[in-house]
């Protein structure tokens, strides 16, 4: 690996982003490799945004909705569980290696394991190297 | 097309930020990126003259996109919103940039956290370009509220509304209100009747004509938004009852540790071994005795009992030092000849008068003995001499194991949250911490309301307190239920989904994946159709609807796309410079 990961961390609003926040005001340290996109629900996340952070040259990327059975919005977490598997089998029909994309849940309090999960991916992605995803897309254009 | 003119303003958060943020470095930076009229820092945005500073530059420079650079969105994204409306610009042209939760407050080197901080704010301009000005919708309150739990902060509440003449829906589990409240006899620090308060408010809790108590009755739903609940309240005899009311407080209280969890203290083991509340009803008697009816000569009071030991609950529970001290007064007053034992951890006297209550009852012939929560808690044996029992502990003051005999002993039992919180946290829509206590809005701005609008979380059920404590809370969770009911009305969030009729297919995936049912098919013309008041802009739908032709307002594909495209250029450009 010659440089730093980039992870793009998709969270959702109500506990997952909430529980990263809350690892900032407890001044928890993590590595700066990651950044959040915050979006309501992970009911939101799609193949369409993972692709794209890829495609823009990320190295790896994070989901992260709340715990089973507390989504704010009920059932999104759900949801979105059915499409990480889908975009999990995706990536890796298309060559790259699924361990790449990560989704855990994270609650409005689980500041630590935020930073904890984060710190983890990152020493995952650096195993993995850089992604050559952007370059090899350049090269097709 | 219009012409596309940002502002972005990095903020310092005095030291919070700049400290580990280059912000000036930022800000330059950010100049150069297309759209961008202007970049500035500032010591705090969210000051008056910091959001002036936003008013000023929107009319002088004619911007029509603001990017603001600083704490979480979730703690100042309306401070900004409103200052943009102030200076006449939509309040959603605003994109914030969390350059100090997720950046500053996290990271230890300045230009890891320098150059994170640049690509986050490259996204949000990226982002801003495509906002579109939404207008919030305005949607009348119902005046009732309903009110879960009827202990002390619940009834305060309650009483409250109901002298500004509004009505209210008074939920107890319990066949009568009054709650833990209702089982002490004498208030700290000032010895106060608690018992004849509490019986007074009951009384003028039962006797307004604008409470309704369901008593022995559980909320099982709670539907809508703020201003517009719909509730199902089952009571005795499974039979239910649907309410509607604009507000919720939830107010369910706590409930004591089970002192039997404690092995070293025998609770089950030795009937000499009683808990603060039953202390409380042994003193309502008039009479301290122990199980056998005998008077005790010695007395021990052991503080913190399952409180802030890592083999039970880790938080302080905040009453119980002062209720101790409040027993060591009570027992002096009732036996002036016994001896008396307190044994703590830490002396937590804080609150107005308290530490007076430690000095005066140091005063009164009482033994103060200190352990150390990190050894072994004190033991409680029975005593192989006499019929008493004795505590053993190292006291730590002294540093010597030393022997207390006591014929009763009175642990102070740690609150906790109840066994049902989550199922209350699930039916509110609010959120738990590690511990079962639920979760406020803001821990310092904004501690009596929560992530979801129009509930409110009181009392014990957010965290030990006092009554006072708790009976603050709750009026202060008034004033913001009152101000809903007096204006009528509130604004509410327009981040619903949107479906362009000329692209949708009419497959109805949107419809099987909506937790609301907000949407619906529209057969004459073989389309989906959103329900604005019933969705709540999660956004699921858009996701899965598979020809695109779903848009979640204000969090459109157009705009996240955008920010990931800004986030990963700035990131492989200063990359780039890095290895040059």
């Amino acid at each position: 690996m010659n440089k730093n990961p980039t992870i793009v961390a998709f969270l959702c609003n109500w506990c997952s982003y909430t529980g990263a926040d809350l690892a900032g005001t407890s001044r928890m340290k993590y590595t700066s490799d990651v950044r959040v996109i915050r979006v309501m629900c992970s009911g939101r996340i799609g193949p369409t945004f993972v692709l794209k952070a890829f495609r823009e040259g990320a190295d790896g990327v994070l989901i992260c909705g709340c715990h089973p059975g507390d989504c704010h919005y009920h059932e999104g977490n759900y949801k979105c569980l059915r499409r990480f598997h889908l975009i999990q089998k995706y990536i890796s029909q298309m060559g790259m290696d699924k361990g790449r994309i990560r989704l855990e849940w994270i609650s409005a309090s689980e500041g630590k394991e935020f930073a904890e999960l984060v710190n983890e991916f990152s020493e995952t992605i650096k195993k993995l190297g850089n992604s050559k995803v952007k370059e090899m897309m350049e090269e097709l254009v | 097309m219009e012409e596309k003119r940002i502002g972005v303003y990095v903020c310092w958060c005095g030291t919070n930020i700049a400290m580990m943020v280059d912000v000036k470095d930022v800000a330059k930076e950010m100049e150069s990126l297309p759209d961008v009229v202007l970049a500035r820092n500032y010591k705090y945005m969210c000051s008056d003259p910091g959001q002036d500073m936003i008013i000023k530059d929107i009319k002088e420079h004619n911007l029509n996109r603001i990017v603001v650079a600083a704490c979480s969105p979730r703690l100042h994204e309306l401070t900004f919103r409103t200052a943009l409306d102030n200076a006449g610009l939509n309040p959603y042209m605003l994109q914030m940039a969390n350059i100090r939760e997720q950046d500053s407050w996290v990271h230890t080197d300045r230009t890891e956290a320098t150059d994170k901080a640049k690509s986050l704010v490259a996204a949000a301009i990226r982002r801003v370009v495509h906002h579109k000005p939404l207008q919030k919708r305005t949607v009348d309150v119902h005046a009732d509220t309903l009110i879960i739990g009827g202990g002390v902060s619940g009834m305060a509440a309650a009483l409250e509304i109901s002298d500004a003449g509004k009505r209210v829906l008074l939920i107890e589990k319990n066949e009568n209100i009054g709650g833990t409240a209702a089982k002490l006899n004498l208030s700290f620090p000032y010895m106060n009747d608690a018992n004849g308060a509490i019986h007074n408010l009951i009384k003028k809790v039962e006797e307004s004509d604008q409470i309704t108590i369901y008593s022995k009755s559980e909320v099982k739903e709670i539907h809508g938004y703020i201003g517009n609940f719909k509730g199902v309240v089952k009571g005795q005899d499974e039979k239910e009852t649907h309410l509607e009311f604009g507000n919720v407080i939830v107010a369910t209280g706590l409930k004591s540790i089970d002192a039997g969890k404690i092995k070293n203290y025998g609770y089950w083991k030795y009937p000499q071994v009683i808990t603060s509340l039953e202390f409380e009803s042994l003193t309502k008697q008039g009479k301290i005795v122990n199980e056998e009816g005998k008077v005790p000569d010695n007395i021990a009071i052991i503080h913190c009992a399952g409180s802030r030991n890592d083999n039970y609950n880790n938080y302080c529970s905040r009453t119980c030092c002062m209720s101790a001290l409040k027993y060591a007064n009570q027992v002096r007053d009732m036996l002036p000849d016994s001896n008396i034992f307190e044994l703590y951890a830490d002396m937590r006297a804080f609150g107005k008068g308290c530490e007076e209550l430690y000095t005066s009852t140091s005063r009164r012939g009482v033994m103060f003995l200190m352990f150390d929560q990190r050894n072994e808690l004190p033991v409680i044996k029975k005593d192989e001499e006499g019929d008493g029992l004795v505590i053993e502990f190292n006291e730590k003051l002294s540093g010597e194991d030393i022997q207390v005999p006591a014929d009763l002993v009175i642990l102070m039992v740690g609150m906790e949250a109840h066994d049902d919180a989550k199922k209350v946290s699930h039916l509110a829509g609010i959120s738990m911490c590690g511990n079962g206590f639920f979760i406020e809005k803001h821990p310092k701005l904004d501690p009596v309301a929560t992530t979801t609008d129009g509930v409110y979380v009181v009392g014990c059920c957010q965290a030990p307190k006092d009554i006072p404590d708790s009976i603050s809370q709750a009026q202060a969770a008034v004033a913001r239920v009152l101000a809903t009911i007096s204006k009528g009305s509130v604004e509410i969030e327009v981040t619903t989904a949107e479906i362009n009729k000329d692209i949708c297919c009419g497959c109805q995936f949107c419809i099987s994946v909506c937790p609301y049912g907000a949407n619906s098919f529209d057969a004459e013309n073989n389309v989906s159709v959103v329900n604005e008041v019933l969705c709540k802009g999660c956004g699921t739908c858009a996701t899965a609807c598979p020809s695109g032709a779903i848009v979640t307002k204000h969090f459109t594909d157009e705009q996240i796309l955008s920010q990931i495209e800004g986030l990963m250029a700035k990131v492989l450009e200063l990359e780039e410079v890095e290895t040059d």
